[in-house]
Protein backbone atom coordinates (compact mmCIF):
# COMPACT_ATOMS: atom_id res chain seq x y z
CA UNK A 1 0.00 0.00 0.00
CA UNK A 2 1.50 3.28 -1.11
CA UNK A 3 2.03 5.95 1.50
CA UNK A 4 4.71 8.51 2.22
CA UNK A 5 6.72 6.11 4.37
CA UNK A 6 6.40 2.98 2.24
CA UNK A 7 7.44 4.91 -0.89
CA UNK A 8 10.63 6.01 0.84
CA UNK A 9 11.33 2.54 2.22
CA UNK A 10 10.72 0.84 -1.16
CA UNK A 11 13.13 3.21 -2.88
CA UNK A 12 15.79 2.67 -0.20
CA UNK A 13 15.33 -1.10 -0.38
CA UNK A 14 15.57 -1.14 -4.19
CA UNK A 15 18.95 0.57 -3.86
CA UNK A 16 19.97 -1.62 -0.89
CA UNK A 17 20.79 1.36 1.27
CA UNK A 18 19.80 2.51 4.73
CA UNK A 19 17.25 5.33 5.02
CA UNK A 20 19.16 8.55 4.36
CA UNK A 21 18.77 12.05 5.74
CA UNK A 22 16.68 13.10 2.75
CA UNK A 23 14.42 10.08 3.34
CA UNK A 24 13.90 11.20 6.92
CA UNK A 25 13.09 14.70 5.74
CA UNK A 26 10.49 13.46 3.30
CA UNK A 27 8.90 11.28 6.00
CA UNK A 28 8.99 14.23 8.39
CA UNK A 29 7.31 16.41 5.77
CA UNK A 30 4.42 14.00 5.51
CA UNK A 31 4.09 13.91 9.30
CA UNK A 32 3.88 17.68 9.40
CA UNK A 33 0.80 17.51 7.20
CA UNK A 34 -0.58 14.52 9.08
CA UNK A 35 -2.41 16.54 11.71
CA UNK A 36 -4.73 18.14 9.13
CA UNK A 37 -5.14 14.83 7.32
CA UNK A 38 -6.11 12.90 10.43
CA UNK A 39 -8.53 15.63 11.46
CA UNK A 40 -10.15 15.51 8.02
CA UNK A 41 -10.37 11.70 8.25
CA UNK A 42 -11.97 11.85 11.69
CA UNK A 43 -14.54 14.47 10.74
CA UNK A 44 -15.31 12.76 7.45
CA UNK A 45 -15.91 9.47 9.27
CA UNK A 46 -18.48 11.14 11.49
CA UNK A 47 -20.24 12.83 8.55
CA UNK A 48 -20.00 9.99 6.04
CA UNK A 49 -23.70 9.12 6.06
CA UNK A 50 -24.76 12.74 6.13
CA UNK A 51 -22.61 13.75 3.16
CA UNK A 52 -23.69 10.71 1.17
CA UNK A 53 -27.39 11.31 1.70
CA UNK A 54 -27.22 15.06 1.05
CA UNK A 55 -25.33 14.51 -2.20
CA UNK A 56 -27.44 11.64 -3.55
CA UNK A 57 -30.70 13.38 -2.64
CA UNK A 58 -29.57 16.51 -4.44
CA UNK A 59 -28.52 14.58 -7.55
CA UNK A 60 -31.64 12.41 -7.79
CA UNK A 61 -34.03 15.24 -6.92
CA UNK A 62 -34.11 16.79 -10.38
CA UNK A 63 -35.27 13.58 -12.03
CA UNK A 64 -32.58 13.31 -14.67
CA UNK A 65 -31.55 9.88 -13.38
CA UNK A 66 -33.55 6.71 -12.85
CA UNK A 67 -34.74 6.49 -9.27
CA UNK A 68 -34.15 2.73 -9.34
CA UNK A 69 -30.40 3.35 -9.26
CA UNK A 70 -30.51 5.58 -6.24
CA UNK A 71 -29.78 2.87 -3.66
CA UNK A 72 -26.79 1.64 -5.61
CA UNK A 73 -25.56 5.18 -5.93
CA UNK A 74 -25.86 5.68 -2.17
CA UNK A 75 -23.89 2.48 -1.60
CA UNK A 76 -21.13 3.48 -4.01
CA UNK A 77 -20.80 7.10 -2.89
CA UNK A 78 -20.56 5.83 0.67
CA UNK A 79 -17.89 3.36 -0.47
CA UNK A 80 -15.84 6.05 -2.23
CA UNK A 81 -16.05 8.42 0.72
CA UNK A 82 -14.78 5.61 2.91
CA UNK A 83 -11.83 5.13 0.55
CA UNK A 84 -11.16 8.87 0.71
CA UNK A 85 -11.18 8.50 4.49
CA UNK A 86 -8.49 5.79 4.08
CA UNK A 87 -6.47 8.00 1.73
CA UNK A 88 -6.56 10.79 4.29
CA UNK A 89 -5.16 8.36 6.84
CA UNK A 90 -2.37 6.95 4.65
CA UNK A 91 -1.45 10.32 3.18
CA UNK A 92 -1.39 8.94 -0.35
CA UNK A 93 -3.87 7.90 -3.01
CA UNK A 94 -3.08 4.19 -2.52
CA UNK A 95 -6.49 3.01 -1.22
CA UNK A 96 -8.44 4.88 -3.92
CA UNK A 97 -6.11 3.66 -6.66
CA UNK A 98 -6.01 0.05 -5.55
CA UNK A 99 -9.57 -0.47 -4.33
CA UNK A 100 -11.58 2.23 -6.02
CA UNK A 101 -10.24 3.34 -9.34
CA UNK A 102 -8.63 0.34 -10.99
CA UNK A 103 -11.38 -1.60 -12.73
CA UNK A 104 -13.99 0.93 -11.68
CA UNK A 105 -15.08 2.04 -15.14
CA UNK A 106 -15.72 -1.56 -16.18
CA UNK A 107 -17.78 -2.29 -13.08
CA UNK A 108 -19.89 0.83 -13.35
CA UNK A 109 -20.48 0.24 -17.05
CA UNK A 110 -21.50 -3.38 -16.61
CA UNK A 111 -24.05 -2.38 -13.97
CA UNK A 112 -25.45 0.23 -16.39
CA UNK A 113 -25.05 2.95 -13.80
CA UNK A 114 -24.61 6.55 -14.94
CA UNK A 115 -21.08 7.76 -14.09
CA UNK A 116 -22.35 11.32 -14.46
CA UNK A 117 -24.51 10.89 -11.36
CA UNK A 118 -21.44 9.95 -9.34
CA UNK A 119 -19.48 12.91 -10.63
CA UNK A 120 -22.37 15.26 -9.87
CA UNK A 121 -22.63 13.85 -6.35
CA UNK A 122 -18.94 14.39 -5.64
CA UNK A 123 -19.02 17.87 -7.15
CA UNK A 124 -21.99 18.59 -4.90
CA UNK A 125 -20.01 17.47 -1.86
CA UNK A 126 -17.05 19.56 -2.95
CA UNK A 127 -18.89 22.75 -3.83
CA UNK A 128 -22.24 22.84 -2.07
CA UNK A 129 -21.83 21.25 1.33
CA UNK A 130 -20.41 23.62 3.92
CA UNK A 131 -17.46 21.43 4.86
CA UNK A 132 -16.01 24.36 6.73
CA UNK A 133 -18.61 23.91 9.43
CA UNK A 134 -17.26 20.52 10.40
CA UNK A 135 -13.52 20.75 9.78
CA UNK A 136 -10.72 23.30 9.70
CA UNK A 137 -9.46 25.04 6.58
CA UNK A 138 -6.37 22.82 6.21
CA UNK A 139 -8.35 19.64 6.75
CA UNK A 140 -10.85 20.81 4.14
CA UNK A 141 -8.04 21.41 1.64
CA UNK A 142 -6.78 17.85 2.12
CA UNK A 143 -10.29 16.43 1.72
CA UNK A 144 -11.10 18.49 -1.38
CA UNK A 145 -7.81 17.57 -3.00
CA UNK A 146 -8.80 13.91 -2.83
CA UNK A 147 -12.34 14.66 -4.05
CA UNK A 148 -10.80 16.38 -7.08
CA UNK A 149 -8.57 13.41 -7.67
CA UNK A 150 -11.54 11.06 -7.64
CA UNK A 151 -13.68 13.31 -9.87
CA UNK A 152 -10.88 13.44 -12.43
CA UNK A 153 -10.52 9.67 -12.34
CA UNK A 154 -14.26 9.20 -12.89
CA UNK A 155 -14.57 11.79 -15.65
CA UNK B 1 4.43 -3.44 2.36
CA UNK B 2 2.50 -1.62 5.05
CA UNK B 3 3.21 1.14 7.52
CA UNK B 4 1.37 2.17 10.68
CA UNK B 5 -1.16 4.14 8.60
CA UNK B 6 -1.87 1.57 5.92
CA UNK B 7 -2.06 -1.20 8.54
CA UNK B 8 -4.98 0.68 10.12
CA UNK B 9 -6.54 1.11 6.70
CA UNK B 10 -6.30 -2.59 5.83
CA UNK B 11 -7.83 -3.52 9.19
CA UNK B 12 -10.68 -1.02 8.72
CA UNK B 13 -11.33 -2.19 5.16
CA UNK B 14 -11.71 -5.77 6.35
CA UNK B 15 -14.58 -4.52 8.50
CA UNK B 16 -15.86 -2.19 5.79
CA UNK B 17 -15.85 0.67 8.25
CA UNK B 18 -14.46 4.17 8.01
CA UNK B 19 -11.62 5.09 10.35
CA UNK B 20 -13.00 7.13 13.22
CA UNK B 21 -11.73 8.77 16.38
CA UNK B 22 -10.87 5.67 18.39
CA UNK B 23 -8.68 4.16 15.67
CA UNK B 24 -6.90 7.45 15.10
CA UNK B 25 -5.48 7.85 18.60
CA UNK B 26 -2.64 5.37 17.96
CA UNK B 27 -1.78 7.10 14.71
CA UNK B 28 -1.77 10.49 16.40
CA UNK B 29 0.76 9.08 18.86
CA UNK B 30 2.84 7.78 15.94
CA UNK B 31 2.81 11.24 14.36
CA UNK B 32 3.58 12.95 17.68
CA UNK B 33 6.53 10.61 18.22
CA UNK B 34 7.89 11.16 14.71
CA UNK B 35 11.03 12.95 15.88
CA UNK B 36 11.86 10.23 18.39
CA UNK B 37 11.25 7.58 15.76
CA UNK B 38 13.59 9.27 13.31
CA UNK B 39 16.22 9.63 16.05
CA UNK B 40 15.89 5.97 16.95
CA UNK B 41 16.32 4.99 13.30
CA UNK B 42 19.37 7.25 13.09
CA UNK B 43 20.80 5.39 16.08
CA UNK B 44 20.81 2.29 13.90
CA UNK B 45 21.92 3.82 10.60
CA UNK B 46 24.84 5.66 12.17
CA UNK B 47 26.19 2.55 13.87
CA UNK B 48 25.51 -0.27 11.45
CA UNK B 49 29.02 -1.61 10.99
CA UNK B 50 29.75 -1.20 14.68
CA UNK B 51 26.65 -3.15 15.77
CA UNK B 52 27.13 -5.91 13.19
CA UNK B 53 30.87 -6.24 13.90
CA UNK B 54 30.24 -6.37 17.65
CA UNK B 55 27.69 -9.11 17.23
CA UNK B 56 29.94 -11.26 15.05
CA UNK B 57 32.93 -10.65 17.31
CA UNK B 58 30.64 -11.66 20.18
CA UNK B 59 29.66 -15.04 18.76
CA UNK B 60 33.29 -15.75 17.85
CA UNK B 61 34.53 -14.90 21.35
CA UNK B 62 31.84 -17.04 22.93
CA UNK B 63 32.64 -19.91 20.61
CA UNK B 64 36.27 -19.74 19.47
CA UNK B 65 35.92 -22.87 17.37
CA UNK B 66 34.04 -20.82 14.79
CA UNK B 67 37.18 -19.21 13.36
CA UNK B 68 39.29 -22.38 13.51
CA UNK B 69 39.65 -24.48 10.35
CA UNK B 70 36.36 -26.38 10.01
CA UNK B 71 34.46 -23.72 11.95
CA UNK B 72 31.53 -21.91 10.42
CA UNK B 73 33.30 -18.53 10.31
CA UNK B 74 36.39 -20.00 8.60
CA UNK B 75 37.76 -18.83 6.18
CA UNK B 76 37.32 -15.05 6.16
CA UNK B 77 34.91 -15.25 3.23
CA UNK B 78 32.36 -16.90 5.50
CA UNK B 79 33.02 -14.44 8.30
CA UNK B 80 32.42 -11.62 5.79
CA UNK B 81 29.11 -13.22 4.77
CA UNK B 82 28.16 -13.21 8.44
CA UNK B 83 28.90 -9.48 8.77
CA UNK B 84 26.99 -8.77 5.58
CA UNK B 85 23.91 -10.61 6.84
CA UNK B 86 24.07 -8.72 10.13
CA UNK B 87 23.95 -5.45 8.22
CA UNK B 88 21.08 -6.66 6.03
CA UNK B 89 19.03 -7.57 9.09
CA UNK B 90 19.76 -4.17 10.61
CA UNK B 91 18.69 -2.51 7.39
CA UNK B 92 15.30 -4.20 7.44
CA UNK B 93 14.88 -3.50 11.14
CA UNK B 94 15.54 0.18 10.40
CA UNK B 95 12.89 0.15 7.66
CA UNK B 96 10.36 -1.51 9.97
CA UNK B 97 11.14 0.97 12.73
CA UNK B 98 10.66 3.94 10.42
CA UNK B 99 7.41 2.53 9.05
CA UNK B 100 6.18 1.52 12.52
CA UNK B 101 5.17 -1.86 11.13
CA UNK B 102 7.04 -5.17 10.78
CA UNK B 103 5.59 -6.19 7.39
CA UNK B 104 8.60 -5.04 5.36
CA UNK B 105 10.92 -7.06 7.63
CA UNK B 106 8.65 -10.11 7.45
CA UNK B 107 8.03 -10.04 3.70
CA UNK B 108 11.43 -9.06 2.40
CA UNK B 109 13.91 -10.42 4.93
CA UNK B 110 12.54 -13.13 7.21
CA UNK B 111 10.35 -14.98 4.74
CA UNK B 112 12.42 -18.07 3.87
CA UNK B 113 15.50 -16.92 5.78
CA UNK B 114 15.63 -19.98 8.02
CA UNK B 115 15.25 -22.34 5.04
CA UNK B 116 18.06 -20.50 3.24
CA UNK B 117 20.35 -20.80 6.26
CA UNK B 118 19.57 -24.49 6.66
CA UNK B 119 20.27 -25.09 2.97
CA UNK B 120 23.56 -23.19 3.16
CA UNK B 121 24.60 -24.96 6.37
CA UNK B 122 24.63 -21.81 8.49
CA UNK B 123 24.16 -22.78 12.15
CA UNK B 124 20.97 -20.96 13.21
CA UNK B 125 21.88 -21.12 16.90
CA UNK B 126 24.91 -18.88 16.24
CA UNK B 127 22.87 -16.62 13.97
CA UNK B 128 20.26 -16.23 16.71
CA UNK B 129 22.95 -15.36 19.25
CA UNK B 130 24.33 -12.68 16.88
CA UNK B 131 20.85 -11.18 16.50
CA UNK B 132 20.47 -11.16 20.29
CA UNK B 133 23.71 -9.22 20.63
CA UNK B 134 22.60 -6.80 17.92
CA UNK B 135 19.34 -6.28 19.78
CA UNK B 136 21.09 -5.49 23.05
CA UNK B 137 23.59 -3.16 21.35
CA UNK B 138 20.92 -1.34 19.35
CA UNK B 139 18.70 -0.75 22.37
CA UNK B 140 21.67 0.48 24.42
CA UNK B 141 22.76 2.91 21.71
CA UNK B 142 19.21 4.10 21.09
CA UNK B 143 18.47 4.82 24.74
CA UNK B 144 22.02 6.09 25.35
CA UNK B 145 22.53 3.56 28.10
CA UNK B 146 25.71 2.21 26.49
CA UNK B 147 28.92 2.72 28.42
CA UNK B 148 31.25 5.37 27.06
CA UNK B 149 30.42 8.07 24.58
CA UNK B 150 27.06 8.95 23.04
CA UNK B 151 26.93 6.94 19.85
CA UNK B 152 24.48 8.82 17.68
CA UNK B 153 23.50 12.30 16.73
CA UNK B 154 19.75 12.72 16.40
CA UNK B 155 17.73 15.66 15.16
CA UNK B 156 16.66 16.28 18.77
CA UNK B 157 19.75 16.54 20.92
CA UNK B 158 19.77 14.47 24.09
CA UNK B 159 16.74 12.45 23.16
CA UNK B 160 18.07 9.03 24.10
CA UNK B 161 16.04 8.71 27.28
CA UNK B 162 12.91 9.66 25.37
CA UNK B 163 13.44 6.83 22.90
CA UNK B 164 12.52 4.14 25.48
CA UNK B 165 9.20 3.21 23.86
CA UNK B 166 10.61 3.19 20.37
CA UNK B 167 13.59 1.13 21.56
CA UNK B 168 11.15 -1.44 22.95
CA UNK B 169 9.51 -1.51 19.54
CA UNK B 170 12.89 -2.02 17.87
CA UNK B 171 13.61 -4.86 20.30
CA UNK B 172 10.34 -6.49 19.27
CA UNK B 173 11.51 -6.45 15.63
CA UNK B 174 14.75 -8.21 16.61
CA UNK B 175 12.60 -10.72 18.49
CA UNK B 176 10.74 -11.38 15.25
CA UNK B 177 14.06 -12.19 13.59
CA UNK B 178 14.97 -14.56 16.40
CA UNK B 179 11.54 -16.16 16.21
CA UNK B 180 11.89 -16.63 12.45
CA UNK B 181 15.24 -18.39 12.88
CA UNK B 182 14.21 -20.60 15.81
Amino acid sequence: MKSAVTTVVSAADAAGRFPSMSDFESVKGSFDRAKARLEAAEKLASCLDKFTNLAVDAVYQNGSYEQANKDKCVRDIHHYLRLINYCLVTGGTGPLDEWGISGMREIIRIQLLPTAAYIEAFIFIRDEIKINDVMSQQAETEFKGLLDYLINALA
Amino acid sequence: MLDAFSRTVVAADAKGAAIGSEDLSDLRKYVADANKRIDATLAITQNVSCIAADAVAGIVCENTGLTQPGGHCYPTRRMAACLRDGEIILRYVSYALLAGDPSVLQDRCLNGLKETYLALGVPTSNAIRAVEIMKIATVAIMTETNTGRKMFKGINSGSGAQCQDIAAEAASYFDLVIEALS
